[in-house]
Parts: C-alpha cells; sequence; structure tokens
C-alpha cells in the first residue's frame, strides 16, 4: 500500500498520467533489479520483525518464547509501562543521556575540525590520534574505562589523591550521582571523532575565495565564521547531529556492559531496559510494547532525518 | 596609511586569542583521547600484582610480555579460545563486508541515476533502518533465525551485520555516482556497450574510493558488533571477540593486564585497517555525502 502511494507521488512529481504509472513500472522494471537485493534483504529483517513486535505487543507470551501459548491482553502491557517507576526514570536518564552525549560530542567535534583546518606540523598524527576512539569496539572501550574509574586502582582517582582534592579514590560508577555524568563521558569519547570527520568534510566544502573576500573586507575571524562558513555548515550540522542523535538514544554497549543500567537503576537507558525485560525477565509482551513506543519516537525523529536529506537530494536534483 | 596600521593591530591580537584558544583545546582533547589508550598499553605490560598498586606505577617497573604471551599460545586453554575468537570475527566480519558491497553498489547506482517510479520511497525506507536500535529486532530476528535453523551459526550475524551496514553504505556511494558524470556513461553508450557494460567498465574503476570506503564501514561495524552475538551465539567455539572477551573476563575477574591486553589485540586490525585507508573514508565523505 504504502508503496503504491510512494508510486504515485514520483509519477505525479513528473507530472505523468496515473494510467501511465504501470506502463513506466514495466518499462523500468530493469532499474529494479539494481535495487532488489537491498530491498530484499531489508524486507526480511526488518519489515518481517517490525511487524512481529507490534503483534507481540498485544500478547502476554510464556517466558520460553512458546508462541502456541501466548495470550491476547489487550493494551495491558502499554498500560502496565506507563504505570511503572521504573519507566520515568529511564525516560529522564535517556533524555539527559543523549542530549548530553549529542550535543557535547558534536561542539567538540566541529571545534576540533575548525582547529585542524588549518595546515600544521603534526596535523595528520593528531587527526588520526583522534579518531581511533571512533574505530575500536565500544567493548573496548568500556572496559578501559571500566579499568580507569576502577574505585580501587583507577587512574583518576589515584591521580586526585595525590593531587589533595580527596580522601580516597570516588566511586565514579557505584555511586548513583555520578554514575551517569561518568558514562556520558565515555560515550562522549567514542563519538566526537564522528562529529570531527564529518564536520572536516564539510570544511572543505566551504569556498577559500569566499573567505579570503570577507577577510580583505575587513571581517574578524570570529565573523567570518558566522557569516561564511558556518552558513555553508547548516545541512551537514543537521545530518550529524541527527545521526549522532540517534545513536545515542540506541546506545547499549557502555552502559550494559560498564553498568548492567546500575546502581539502582541510576544509568538504565530505554535500550538497555527493555533488553533486560526481554532477555533477564522474559518479560516478552511488555517489552515488545516498549520497542513500539521507541518505535513511534524514533518514526518522529526520522521524519525529521528524512526531511534534512531529501533537502540535499533535491538540491542535487534540482 | 599610518592609521590603517593602527587599525590593524587589534585584530592581529584577536586572531591570535583565537589561535592561542584553538591550541590549548588541542592540548586538551589529546590528553581526554590519548590518556585511556595509554593507560590501557601500560596496563596491559604489567604483571597482575603491579596493576593492582595504590598509588599507581605510572610507569611499569618491571614490564612483562606475558599477558599476551598467554593470549596467542595456541596451546593454553586462554590463547587457544582467543585465536579462535578472532578467527570468528575475521570470518564474520570478512563475509559481511564482501557481501555489503556486492549488495550496496548496484543500489546505489541505480538511486543515483535511473528514475524509476517509487525511486525516492525505496532510497528513504533503506535509510530509516538506520533509525532503528538493534534492540527492537532482536526478539523478532531471534525467532526468525530459530524459524530458519540458523541460532548458533554465523550465518545469523552475517545476514543481520549486512543490514544495518548497508543504509550508509548506499548513501555513501549515492553521493559518489552522483559526482560522475553522466557523459562519460553516454559515450560509452554512444560507443555500443550496454547499460550493464557502462556500468561496470567505466563507472565502477572510478567509484573505487567510494567502495573501499563503504568496505571499510562495513567490516568495522561488523568487527566491533555486539549485541546480536551476544543474543544469537551460545556456544564457546562460536563467539566472536566482543562476546568472547566478555565471557573471559566476567564480572569478578582481577586480570585487568590480560583484559587490556586482549582489548588492545581486539582492536589492532580495525584501527591499522581505519589509519591505513582513512583517506578514503574522508574523500567519500567529502565527495559523496556532504558535498552539494
Amino acid at each position: 500500500m504504502t508503496t503504491v502511494t510512494g508510486e504515485a507521488d514520483a509519477a505525479r512529481r513528473r507530472g505523468t498520467m496515473r494510467s501511465g504509472l504501470l506502463r513506466q513500472v514495466w518499462a523500468s522494471r530493469a532499474d529494479y533489479m539494481y535495487v532488489m537485493p537491498a530491498i530484499v534483504v531489508m524486507l526480511v529483517v526488518i519489515a518481517y520483525p517490525i511487524y512481529y513486535t507490534v503483534d507481540l505487543s498485544f500478547f502476554k507470551t510464556p517466558p520460553g518464547l512458546q508462541l502456541r501459548d501466548k495470550t491476547f491482553v489487550g493494551l495491558d502491557n502499554y498500560r502496565a509501562i506507563l504505570a511503572s517507576d521504573v519507566f520515568w526514570r529511564v525516560t529522564v536518564n535517556t533524555v539527559i543521556w543523549t542530549l548530553a552525549s549529542t550535543l557535547i560530542a558534536f561542539v567538540l567535534g566541529f571545534a576540533l575540525a575548525l582547529a585542524l583546518h588549518r595546515d600544521f606540523v603534526g596535523r595528520g598524527i593528531l587527526r588520526a590520534i583522534f579518531i581511533i576512539p571512533w574505530v575500536i569496539s565500544a567493548v573496548a572501550a568500556s572496559y578501559i574505562w571500566k579499568w580507569i574509574y576502577h574505585s580501587d586502582f583507577g587512574i583518576i582517582g589515584a591521580v586526585m589523591v595525590q593531587l589533595g582534592l580527596v580522601d580516597r579514590p570516588p566511586n565514579f560508577i557505584d555511586s548513583v550521582n555520578t554514575v551517569l555524568p561518568s558514562l556520558i563521558v565515555v560515550n562522549i569519547w567514542r563519538e566526537f571523532p564522528f562529529a570531527m570527520i564529518m564536520l572536516m568534510a564539510g570544511l572543505q566544502t566551504v569556498p577559500d575565495q569566499l573567505l579570503r573576500a570577507a577577510q580583505v573586507d575587513g571581517a574578524s575571524a570570529w565573523q567570518r565564521f558566522w557569516h561564511v562558513t558556518f552558513p555553508h555548515l547548516r545541512g551537514v550540522s543537521t545530518v550529524t547531529i541527527l545521526l549522532l542523535a540517534v545513536a545515542n538514544f540506541n546506545s547499549f554497549i557502555i552502559p550494559w556492559i560498564m553498568t548492567g543500567g546500575g546502581p539502582s537503576n541510576a544509568s538504565h537507558i530505554w535500550i538497555t531496559h527493555i533488553y533486560e525485560l526481554a532477555f533477564g525477565r522474559q518479560r516478552w509482551g511488555v517489552a515488545s510494547a516498549y520497542s513500539v513506543l521507541l518505535f513511534l519516537i524514533l518514526m518522529t525523529l526520522g521524519y525529521f532525518y528524512v526531511r534534512a536529506l531529501s533537502g540535499n537530494d533535491r538540491k542535487e536534483h534540482g | 596609511m599610518s592609521e590603517r596600521i593602527y587599525a590593524r593591530t587589534p585584530r592581529r591580537r584577536q586572531i591570535d586569542g583565537w589561535r592561542w584558544a584553538g591550541r590549548f583545546f588541542l592540548v586538551f582533547m589529546l590528553i581526554y583521547t590519548a590518556v585511556p589508550m595509554v593507560w590501557m598499553l601500560l596496563t596491559s605490560i604489567k604483571s597482575g600484582f603491579a596493576a593492582m598498586a595504590f598509588p599507581p606505577e605510572w610507569w611499569p617497573s618491571e614490564p612483562t610480555l606475558a599477558s599476551y604471551e598467554k593470549l596467542l599460545d595456541p596451546q593454553s586453554s586462554v590463547g587457544q579460545d582467543f585465536l579462535r575468537f578472532f578467527w570468528n570475527s575475521l570470518i564474520v566480519s570478512t563475509l559481511t563486508t564482501i557481501l555489503a558491497v556486492l549488495v550496496a553498489v548496484p543500489a546505489a547506482y541505480a538511486f543515483s541515476r535511473f528514475t524509476f517510479p517509487g525511486r525516492q520511497f525505496l532510497f528513504f525506507s533503506v535509510l530509516l533502518r538506520n533509525m532503528f536500535p538493534a534492540v527492537i529486532f532482536l526478539v523478532p530476528l531471534f525467532i526468525l533465525m530459530r524459524f530458519l535453523g540458523l541460532v548458533n551459526t554465523h550465518g545469523s550475524l552475517v545476514l543481520t551485520y549486512l543490514t544495518f551496514g548497508l543504509p550508509l553504505a548506499i548513501w555513501l556511494l549515492k553521493g559518489f555516482y552522483d559526482n560522475i558524470p553522466v557523459q562519460l556513461e553516454q559515450a560509452a553508450r554512444i560507443d555500443g556497450a550496454t547499460r550493464l557494460q557502462a556500468f561496470i567498465l567505466i563507472v565502477m574503476p572510478l567509484s573505487v574510493p567510494g567502495i573501499i570506503a563503504t568496505a571499510i564501514y562495513s567490516f568495522i561495524g561488523a568487527w566491533n558488533e555486539y549485541i546480536y552475538a551476544y543474543t544469537f551465539l551460545s556456544k564457546n567455539e562460536q563467539l566472536t571477540l566482543p562476546v568472547g572477551i566478555q565471557r573471559f573476563f566476567s564480572e569478578n575477574t582481577t586480570d585487568f593486564p590480560g583484559l587490556m591486553a586482549a582489548s588492545f589485540m581486539m582492536s589492532v586490525p580495525v584501527v591499522v585497517l581505519f589509519l591505513v585507508l582513512q583517506r578514503y573514508f574522508v574523500r567519500a565523505l567529502t565527495e559523496g555525502a556532504v558535498k552539494h
């Protein structure tokens, strides 16, 4: 059904008559062969699971996932979620986690891209070092930082003691108050390089003549940045922020490995909570209902994402 | 004239202010980025006893490669497991990469060149895949894999990894093809090449940097993936590195040098791969996705 709407849209945009659509589809049948493999893989691994998740969210399914024994419970799973205290706690955590990680990673990456834009000795080496955290696995990163935060032998705590700031090393990830900020620091460590790469690529598209012209006209460094560079980077910035936001909203590995959501849910975010509900406590129905809610939120974000991207696409195909 | 020079001086100083701010910022970021990695390396060459000293030994007094020897020794049980996990990761990542390129290249080309009905819709539904977290698909995919008989096989991983590499791969490559002049293919067509020949003989060679970028991206994604491997695989001999390492060093471990050595060994292949090929990746982003 949706495909037909999409095709109709495309047809209308090109100003052809509706009756010509079938002929058009037939005429471009060879074109579809190129996209077919991608579409088939997507259908099997995406469309089917989405259907299944929605279906499961209206049922109570026994722990062993015996699908024959599931019973219809209507909206009970959704009601259970909204009534639980954990839900609100986890939602607040997710919002803090997503906003803080996305904004700080973006700002750091942006500033680095600017700082590394001009050529100087050692620029290539610095750039390579800055990219590494993004490439190494999140599992390795989690273990490295867990060791750095270690409450007895961690390097940060030791430095703080040596400098006389505290008497004994603080418990970064075992305390309700500090666990979320500590994990956000790890997450930013892994993500700012992505923002940096995207914006470095973006910076290369800013025309040099414009910048020089502005300089000749007496614009200060800040004015050149704000009136010439920044407007050119608006498209890249939007896409980067959206991709980061989605990735953060969906992150799992860092909280899961470093704290498992603890202590007392202080570092549980939606995804880790859903995982625990499904594979830990085997409450498949509630977990699926959570997934459907998550899905709806992501569709909203996705709308902006597609709009940002299609802005670019339309410009290209004018 | 003299007035002009006078007016210029404060501006000069302002620029220098930015420059200094930039330098401080670079040093700060360098500490933030490098300290964890350096500490991982230093810990990995300590003995278990030395790692647990307080205050810590900032520089290992008796550096030892014992942790690495243990991990790489095919005779010991730890080494056997580690090498097997390494091999599993390599197979899964390589297969995923090959398949991702084979599927993404024609799709990206079609999205870039042809105007078949539904093109826009299909393109964006492919991109939307990027929006959804692995966990949403976990339960249904688990059921699907059970149905296909793929649970506890590497096939289940390759199939799922393929889908989350694809959207970005297609997007990157499409941007690349958008920038290759259509006239090149038209010239080939006039000389009698079919559309497929024009694609394979003219466009493919020109898009090699884009294909390399796509391949790196898929490989790193597959190499580092954790959730699906953690859920789909339960037999010890099939685990990939991220899950395997977690099994090794379960909650109560105190062998931090071993853990750091394993983390380092797990990072080496992807870091080396990326650093060697990064110019293709940055170029693909510059010429493809970002340019408009």
